[in-house]
């Protein structure tokens, strides 16, 4: 009952500054539009980096010439790990082949070698889990020390590159976030200071007939909400529209770099810290100005 | 009811309004304060209502020390009283009815506790017809009725008026005293500051001088 009338009084302050509301409207839909693309973006890079994870496998070098029982060694070293889920032998007899196939155009320059330069190797697959990449590197170090191991790969690189590349997003995402919030907060406290001092002498009336300052503050305190609310639906929609022309647009493209994984929007909780987000934003605003608008009736 | 004890108050730190004020008004009084513009009667008024702060002295309006009151619990004084102005102070976007409706609503009374008493305080003052009108649309002294009523409707212990009939010809000033003649006789307590001697002459109540801030004539 309270908060129903209060929102009547929302709304008929929204009505009646249709501009203003508007404009304040468009600001947060388009602020809130740019962060939904960026967490989009987020979104879709992260997901990549998973793909990418899963596809991570050790390739472990192994010196020439070992024997049996070393190779059974290792094999028993590989099983006692829980997270491996295959283990793959390529003699080097076998690696050879794979690459003189694989080189097939060179010939010439194959033939000329004497012997074969590579080594045999052990390909190491994981289970999937949420710790993969950790394990897999807690697992490769142990392996680098043994005697047995000429060396190994395992795309340690430019996985811990892109993993500091998604840190960095998710800092640039929050300071951008951080940013047009203030901004929003400035807009938005301005336009509804603006709407509060068209009221002044309604509140300096209220005031002075005993309302309480909950009272005066409540429609302008939903008032904020609701343009929070509505730029946050606007930002949205107008995320998904650029999202599915893109999705339309450069499918292709967007396969190709992706390796066949999907082009991802916000997901639910995305979409609820977004749209949470603006209505704080729209309170914050609202209740910074009508603050002020009272405390300035009251003094004067 | 109500009580002064050395109340200084200055407007920016040294242009002084009220200096050194000690009264009592006693409850289901009548009193009139009276002298010239700038003399300091609605600064008094206003320190009764929390509308403004003073700088030293104590006020006690039914009991609670309005010095002692925070901003925000300033409503609790407020609605033991009920306040007209010489302005009226209406809202032009509301119709009589819900000008006085509002005093109630922002106090949160039920609906139809607003209904039946708004139309109660507007029978009384004589504008339950003109409910519908918009205050544009009624006289200078109907005006000041709707101010009456809605400063009636909740029943409040104290009525201050604030040269409520500053605004208006004689004859209709009458009329406007003798509805806080008729609050009077239901048991509110009544401050009616005013310049105009006549109509104090006429009522026969006690009044208070001020001038220049000071009591000259308590």
């Amino acid at each position: 009952m309270f908060y129903s009338k209060h929102l009547n009084r929302a709304v008929d302050n929204l009505k009646s500054n249709p501009q203003t509301s508007l404009v304040s409207v468009s600001t947060f839909a388009a602020a809130f539009c740019i962060l939904g693309l960026f967490m989009v973006l987020y979104v879709n890079l992260d997901s990549l980096l998973a793909t990418w994870s899963r596809q991570v496998q050790i390739i472990v070098y192994l010196n020439d010439d070992l024997k049996k029982p070393q190779l059974k060694k290792l094999e028993a070293l590989f099983a006692g790990n829980s997270e491996v889920s295959s283990v793959e032998y390529v003699s080097r007899q076998a690696a050879w082949e794979k690459f003189k196939n694989t080189f097939s155009a060179e010939t010439e320059f194959l033939e000329t070698l004497a012997f074969n330069p590579l080594p045999a190797s052990y390909n190491l697959r994981f289970k999937p889990g949420p710790r993969r990449v950790e394990n897999i590197r807690r697992f490769a170090e142990e392996l680098r020390e043994r005697p047995e191991v000429e060396s190994l790969e395992y795309g340690e690189k430019w996985i811990s590159r892109f993993e500091k590349f998604m840190v960095f997003l998710k800092v640039f995402l929050l300071a951008i976030g951080g940013l047009l919030g203030l901004g929003l907060i400035f807009i938005i406290s301005n336009t509804i200071r603006l709407s509060a001092l068209s009221r002044k002498n309604e509140i300096e009336l209220m005031l002075m007939i005993g309302a309480t300052h909950r009272y005066i503050k409540t429609p302008f305190l939903l008032e904020g909400v609701l343009q929070g609310a509505a730029g946050a639906v606007l930002a949205l929609l107008a995320a998904k529209g650029v999202h599915a022309y893109m999705s339309f647009q450069f499918s292709d493209s967007i396969a190709k770099i992706a390796r066949d994984a999907d082009f991802l929007f916000i997901g639910p909780s995305g979409i609820l810290i977004l749209f949470g987000s603006s209505v704080a934003v729209g309170w914050l605003g609202s209740y910074i100005s009508i603050s002020k608008v009272l405390n300035m009736v009251n003094e004067s | 009811m109500i009580q002064l004890y050395n109340v200084f108050k200055t407007y920016n730190g040294n242009t002084p309004a009220l200096v050194d004020i000690s009264l009592l008004i006693k409850e289901r009084s009548f009193v009139f304060i009276t002298g010239a513009s700038g003399a300091g009667k609605s600064t008094l008024l206003k320190l009764l209502f929390g509308w403004e702060r003073f700088d030293s002295g104590q006020i006690l309006v039914k009991g609670m020390n309005v010095g002692k009151i925070k901003k925000e619990k300033l409503y609790l004084l407020r609605r033991h009283i009920g306040v007209v102005f010489q302005d009226y102070k209406l809202l032009p976007n509301k119709t009589v009815f819900e000008n006085v409706a509002f005093a109630l609503e922002v106090t949160g009374a039920s609906a139809r506790s607003i209904r039946y008493k708004t139309s109660d305080a507007l029978k009384s003052v004589g504008l339950f017809k003109k409910r519908d009108s918009h205050p544009m649309q009624l006289s200078g002294g109907e005006q000041q009725r709707v101010g009456i009523a809605r400063a009636l409707v909740h029943n409040p212990a104290i009525l201050l008026a604030d040269e409520p009939t500053g605004n208006l010809d004689p004859d209709i000033s009458l009329e406007i005293l003798k509805l806080f003649e008729m609050a009077n006789q239901q048991g509110m307590t009544v401050v009616f500051a005013t310049h105009n001697h006549e109509l104090v002459r006429r009522a026969n109540y006690p009044f208070i001088i001020l001038d220049k801030g000071n009591v000259v004539r308590p």
